[in-house]
């Protein structure tokens, strides 16, 4: 599990009057110095009729939204094995399951402030669904997986959230390449990386170096991404082939224009299904090249309730679609 | 009065009570095998302007319904083609249709003619001794270069599709970024009742572009 640190004002928070569990010294990410940390223990948000735990750290007067852990049956267990493989419902067939699917993961803002949390908590439960659509696309046998991680448009939004979502999304990658490594999942990153922090850019490097070889599925990670910017590096690209006289103009077609795409990094770069929650019907500047022929899914539940019930959803209509109208055109 | 009057009336308030300001134009997207029921296009067509919805771009894949202008502008006689349309077309009085036919060519081909006229403009540039910079193309070179090569409808605010799949099948990408998109099911089955729907929740949504 990773940590996250943002801090909160304590009304903010959920913590109750619940005794201290623990004292330890610790040293935070960015921090030069030990601290001392009480660790609160306080009921957070239910999903899916599961208790999620929050732990809460004050440090220095200060409280920070700490891993979530998921409660069953009165014991905390920590979901290291998030990679285990889930068998494939009934109501799925194997070989009609899409090989590409893309997921716009809209919602976490308006989840976290219906629960009267702060958007932070929102981003943090949305990473909970995240994996499950991992590690469920992983077990039922989906080829490639893209989300829609970090939009262009969204470096519109206060500093102070962008900087979070950043590293939250650098820490959760970070904790998980060796997993993924020894799992066969191939990361990719696509988008603008001259924005980001340097630390991420460093560690997207070296998540993609670390995971190439020997893919058995490919998770693809759209980051200060936007679809009219894919277009437009893909001609950039094209026109540098031009002026190294590998291509000629009269070559230029779009399939030319295809194969310079960000997504061309996967084997099977068109998706089959776009998936979006919260009840958005847009694809908001997302893969607009690739998605000609893709079947959309558009699903009222905010991002942070998207579970295993939702996806299956999504995909028995996609198969439902598949057996009364074939595949593509 | 029966069930069909009170329906009627129904629609009639509800039509009367649309903000159909917010919806400036509208692409409808049909599946190319049902798009040649002219006659079912023409009764969209009617039922649109009924509702005030006045700028329309009608796509299919294989350009059947290009091939259905003529009829199609012979029986909407206060619809005007928007080449024929000189001012903005969002922004023209509303006291006549406006429509535009696109296929597939007008997509993913345009893109590439107008990537074509970028570089073609740079190297000539370079030919007489400019700077050759393939750097130079930015987005808003697209968008011009798009305009000159024959693309000059605007992004649609809301897409309706007919046909059996939930897909825009390749309607021209450069123009949905934030486009609503509406699957409406088969052509075949069209009821004005569901495209009042399709267009009062459209009228009725906040939306937020990435903040």
């Amino acid at each position: 599990m990773f940590s996250l640190r943002l801090p909160i004002p304590l009304e903010k928070t959920l913590i109750t009057s619940l005794p201290k569990t623990s004292t330890t010294y610790s040293a935070y990410s960015g921090m030069t110095r030990f601290q001392v940390c009480h660790r609160y223990l306080s009921n957070s948000i239910t999903k899916r009729g599961t208790s999620v735990v929050a732990f809460q750290d004050e440090v220095d007067g200060e409280i920070f939204v700490d891993a979530f852990q998921d409660e069953a049956d009165g014991e905390i267990f920590v979901d290291e094995d998030f990679l285990e493989v889930d068998p494939l419902p009934v109501e799925l067939q194997p070989e009609l399951m899409p090989k590409h699917v893309a997921v716009i993961m809209d919602g976490n803002g308006r989840w976290a402030k219906m629960k009267g949390l702060p958007t932070s908590a929102g981003h943090v439960a949305g990473t909970q669904s995240f994996k499950w659509i991992v590690k469920l696309c992983y077990s039922w046998g989906i080829k490639v997986l893209t989300v829609f991680a970090f939009s262009m448009d969204n470096w519109i939004r206060p500093k102070v959230e962008t900087e979070f979502l950043l590293n939250l999304f650098e820490r959760s990658i970070l904790s998980q390449v060796e997993e993924c490594k020894r799992k066969g999942i191939q990361i990719s990153v696509i988008g603008d990386t001259s924005k980001l922090p340097k630390s991420l850019k460093s560690m997207i490097a070296n998540a993609e170096e670390t995971t190439k070889e020997n893919p058995k599925f490919q998770l693809i990670l759209a980051v200060s991404y936007s679809g009219k910017y894919d277009v437009v590096q893909a001609c950039k690209s094209v026109a540098k082939k031009v002026q190294d006289g590998l291509l000629h103009l009269e070559e230029i077609n779009e399939n030319i224009i295809e194969k310079e795409l960000e997504t061309n990094c996967t084997e099977f770069p068109y998706p089959d299904l776009l998936i979006r929650t919260s009840g958005e019907l847009r694809v908001s500047n997302f893969l607009l090249w690739q998605l000609a022929y893709t079947e959309f899914f558009f699903n009222k539940k905010l991002w942070p309730d998207f579970g295993k019930d939702e996806f299956v959803e999504a995909l028995s209509s996609f198969q439902n679609r598949q057996r009364r109208y074939g595949g593509r055109h | 009065m029966d069930f069909r009057d009170g329906a009627h009336n129904l629609y009639h308030i509800i039509v009367a009570s649309l903000h159909i300001g917010k919806l400036r134009y509208l692409a409808v997207v049909i599946e190319s095998e049902e798009a040649h029921q002219t006659s079912k296009v023409i009764k969209l067509l009617q039922w649109l302007d009924s509702v005030g919805v006045k700028n329309v771009c009608l796509y299919d894949m294989n350009g059947v319904l290009k091939k259905s202008k003529d009829t199609i502008f012979q029986i909407m006689k206060n619809a005007k083609s928007i080449e024929e349309v000189n001012e903005d077309v969002t922004h023209h009085a509303p006291d006549h249709m406006t429509l535009e036919f696109v296929s597939y060519v007008d997509g993913k081909e345009a893109v590439a003619k107008a990537a074509n006229l970028i570089f073609v403009e740079n190297f000539k540039r370079h030919d007489i001794g400019g700077e050759l910079d393939h750097q130079i193309l930015l987005e808003s070179h697209l968008n011009q270069a798009l305009q000159i090569v024959g693309c000059k409808g605007p992004e649609p605010d809301l897409l309706l599709v007919y046909g059996p799949v939930r897909s825009h099948l390749g309607f021209p990408p450069w123009r949905i970024r934030y486009t609503e998109i509406v699957h409406m099911g088969s052509l075949n089955f069209m009821r004005y009742g569901s495209l009042i729907k399709a267009i009062y929740n459209f009228t009725k949504v906040r939306h937020n572009y990435g903040t």
